[in-house]
């Protein structure tokens, strides 16, 4: 008789409500930098979307009749609304950032069964449909430099959250980089004559001096983020990596091959939400797929169809349609890559035993 | 059980299925012949209602529906339209295309004979509501700001909307819609001006 | 002998054409961005609906079973083609709105599902009563999901009524929120299926409640489908 074994069961200590702790961790250095650039507006932004989502998720568990303290500790909510409140323009009125909460933990994540039955990101569905449904206030960007070299004061702030001052807000407004670099190119201008203009630098943009999305500031702050939670073993590598090469690849080749007409890779890496999308959206293990080398294959198409967005499409920033679209192809990735069900080869058959086992097959 | 067998046969079936057509195509054929003199009459009281949107009365005595001419322009054809008062022509009435942000948008001009734009209208669109809509007049003015100009009012590197480097105002949100508007508009000006002498012949009329 | 009141509420509430049998979604999603367009597609429906289910209730001795459904079909696109020509030609306005998804009408499976499961078996008087009520039940579906997007969408309800109706129903089209910013998803087609989504959760959220104040003393716990926690 074979000596028994253990099961093949790995244990970690990862609970739900730990990994979450890390992935907040991971976003703070990133979002205490914009509160710092962009003052009390994106502050007050913040904890209405905070606040917001937890109101909305305790709501609709009680509508399901699920328990709902249990489940507002997972602390999925306030993941989901830190990283839907760093989609958000910076200066956002309030109802946005509590219409936006209501869309991805009501709509996009109660709606579909709760927490793990999630077809889409919450947080980017939530934008993209904001996006659609107000494309004004989604796109009225704030110029970190206006700000910072005037900080509105609070009362003003208040103003600002609660819609009442768009003289306010016309003052410190600016386009984003993504977005005057599309334009400027429409009308036949060359790159390099605006990426001068632009007051383009490498540096400038991994300290968030351009406008932008509120978390989209710091792509350095970021990254140190994500390789946090990647050291932490919180995210794998394979998603990630697959957003980077897929958006920096195609650009990278574009832009050598017609260098004044299309911008290189570290531009579409560093702008917008690349590098947020990469380290804290794609690798969302609710909504990418199951198996490792099905999660490079989703990251390659979301980096992908951001790029392709970015530079042919409609919309200067594409990374939340592209976190869409590969979200509703995760089930078909998960068809044709499935995980290796022990004992059996990737396609299902029964792993080659040994000949020693072989003899004695009819004894149990 | 006799009738049974009989819905079974090929030929009752064949001709009950051809009786059933024949008399839908009967009323068809009938209730076509008795709309199609109201059908008509509102199509042209809808294209003499948009005429009358462009082109102000006092410029124009003639029935603009009995000059319309065919001419072929560098995005196809279409039909346009001749204005005159006491017989000498005032301006000219045609369709344009734009090509929008959710597909074409089309329009109408009137050019009066001095290459001024008398009026614009869009007519059809699909543009998003609350955002490109605003190009339809009764949602915003915008539109109206091109009477009275030509091509060489702005001159022609300004036509364009003011993020493009030109003269007319875009929407908060879209610019794509207004600034395919604009380009249409200029393309219609541009093609006036290249058929000058044949826009303002005056169109002999066809005696019925 | 058929129960006319049965005939009534399946029409209009149990066996509703849009909130039970979930057909004629084409049209359902394409028009109903107001009120008022919802009405107008619901009133050619129900014009299409009652005129062709008559005539095949009328020959429905003569029609052998192997050509019933190009039969159907011949007798439903004759119909919508004459409500097109009418239109086209008295009602200029209205066509100008409803004038692309009128030939959607012909597409709409409810006209010949209703054609084949109830009036080629019933006889001309319940058909009458039956596709009257399944028209009506359309048409306040399609009216509910109208109102329910334009409402929400455009801070409106019933917008260019007067186009519709004529001009003394003018007095419909009411501002419900003056300055409202709208919200433009629920008037693209998305907003079609999150407002029939919405719409169908109220009528079995109506449905549920009314099964379970009947049923509450023999079976308390019947309805209990979800519920690990309270």
């Amino acid at each position: 008789m074979n000596q028994p074994v253990h099961g093949p069961h790995a244990h970690s200590n990862a609970s739900l409500s730990a990994l979450m702790f890390q992935v907040i961790l991971a976003l703070t250095p990133a979002t205490l930098y914009s509160f710092w650039l962009y003052g009390w507006p994106a502050f007050n932004l913040w904890v209405v979307c905070v606040g917001s989502a937890l109101f909305w998720e305790a709501l609709f568990l009680k509508m399901f009749g699920k328990a709902i303290f249990q489940h507002l500790r997972d602390g999925s909510a306030l993941v989901t609304a830190w990283i839907l409140a760093l989609c958000l323009p910076p200066w956002a009125p309030w109802w946005l950032a509590f219409l936006g909460s209501f869309l991805a933990i009501a709509m996009i994540k109660q709606i579909f069964g709760g927490l793990g039955q999630n077809v889409f990101n919450p947080a980017m569905a939530a934008r993209v449909m904001l996006l659609i449904a107000f494309p004004v206030e989604m796109t009225t960007w704030i110029s970190p430099q206006a700000v910072t070299s005037a900080q509105p004061d609070f009362a003003t702030s208040l103003a600002i959250t609660l819609g009442q001052a768009p003289q306010a807000i016309d003052a410190y407004s600016g386009a984003t980089f993504l977005d005057t670099v599309k334009n400027q190119l429409g009308q036949g201008k060359l790159l390099s004559d605006l990426l001068i203009n632009q007051d383009y630098s490498l540096g400038a943009t991994f300290q968030g001096m351009h406008s932008g999305s509120f978390g989209e500031s710091s792509a350095l702050l970021l990254l140190l983020g994500g390789l946090f939670l990647l050291w932490r073993r919180v995210i794998s590598w394979q998603a990630p990596l697959g957003v980077l090469l897929g958006a920096g690849v195609p650009a990278a080749l574009a832009h050598f091959f017609h260098p004044e007409v299309y911008p290189g890779a570290a531009f579409h890496l560093l702008t917008g939400g690349v590098i947020l999308a990469a380290f804290f959206i794609v690798t969302d293990p609710v909504t990418a797929p199951t198996t490792a080398r099905g999660r490079l294959l989703f990251g390659l198409g979301c980096g992908l169809l951001a790029w392709l967005i970015r530079t042919f499409g409609n919309y200067p920033e594409g990374i939340a349609f592209a976190v869409m679209l590969m979200n509703s192809a995760v089930p078909v990735i998960d068809r044709y890559i499935k995980p290796r069900i022990y004992g059996r080869t990737r396609k299902g058959d029964p792993l080659p035993t040994r000949p020693a086992s072989n003899k004695s097959g009819g004894e149990v | 059980m006799s009738e049974t067998s009989l819905q079974d046969r090929l030929g009752y079936q064949s001709l009950f299925l051809g009786v059933v057509v024949f008399v839908t195509c009967a009323l068809l054929a009938f209730a076509y012949q008795m709309t199609r003199e109201p059908i008509r009459l509102a199509l042209e009281n809808d294209l003499l209602n948009n005429f009358s949107q462009v082109l102000p009365a006092e410029i124009y005595d003639n029935n603009l529906l009995e000059t319309k001419t065919d001419i072929q322009a560098p995005w196809g054809e279409f039909s346009w339209y001749q204005a005159s008062l006491n017989d000498e022509v005032t301006g000219v009435v045609f369709p344009l295309t734009a090509y929008g942000y959710a597909g074409d948008i089309e329009m109408l001009i009137a050019v009066r004979s001095n290459g001024e734009i008398s009026g614009v209208r869009v007519l059809v669109h699909r543009e998003t509501p609350g955002l490109g809509d605003k190009i339809e007049v009764s949602r915003d003015p915008w539109i109206t700001e091109f009477n009275g100009l030509s091509l060489q009012d702005p001159p022609p590197s300004d036509w364009g909307v003011k993020k493009d480097g030109g003269v007319f105002d875009q929407f908060t949100g879209a610019t794509i819609t207004p600034r395919a508007v604009v380009a249409a508009i200029k393309r219609g000006l541009e093609f006036f001006e290249a058929e000058k002498a044949t826009f303002l012949t005056p169109v002999a009329l066809s005696e019925e | 002998m058929t129960d006319y009141s049965r005939l009534a509420k399946n029409g209009l509430w149990t066996n509703n054409m849009v909130f039970a049998q979930l057909l004629a979604l084409c049209p359902v999603m394409a028009v109903t961005g107001t009120a008022t367009n919802g009405l107008g597609m619901g009133l050619a429906t129900f014009f299409v609906l009652v005129g062709s289910n008559l005539v095949v209730s009328l020959i429905r001795h003569w029609v052998s079973q192997a050509v019933r459904i190009p039969v159907y079909i011949v007798i439903i696109a004759t119909l919508v083609t004459l409500t097109d020509m009418l239109i086209n030609a008295f009602a200029y306005e209205l066509y100008k709105v409803l004038g692309l998804f009128i030939a959607l009408i012909v597409v709409n499976c409810a006209i010949l599902g209703r054609a084949e499961a109830f009036a080629s078996k019933n006889t001309l008087w319940d058909t009458l009563v039956d596709s009257t009520m399944m028209g009506i039940g359309l048409t306040w579906a399609l009216v509910m999901i109208g109102a329910f997007r334009e409402i929400l969408g455009s801070g409106t309800l019933f917008a260019n009524a007067d186009l519709l109706l004529g001009e003394s129903f003018g007095f419909l089209e009411i501002t419900l929120i003056p300055d409202y910013k709208g919200f433009l998803i629920l008037l693209l087609p998305p907003g079609g299926f999150i407002a029939v989504g919405f719409l169908l959760v109220a009528k079995r959220w109506i449905d549920q409640r009314l099964s379970k104040d009947k049923k509450e003393p023999t079976e308390s716990a019947g309805c209990s489908v979800e519920g690990h926690g309270a």
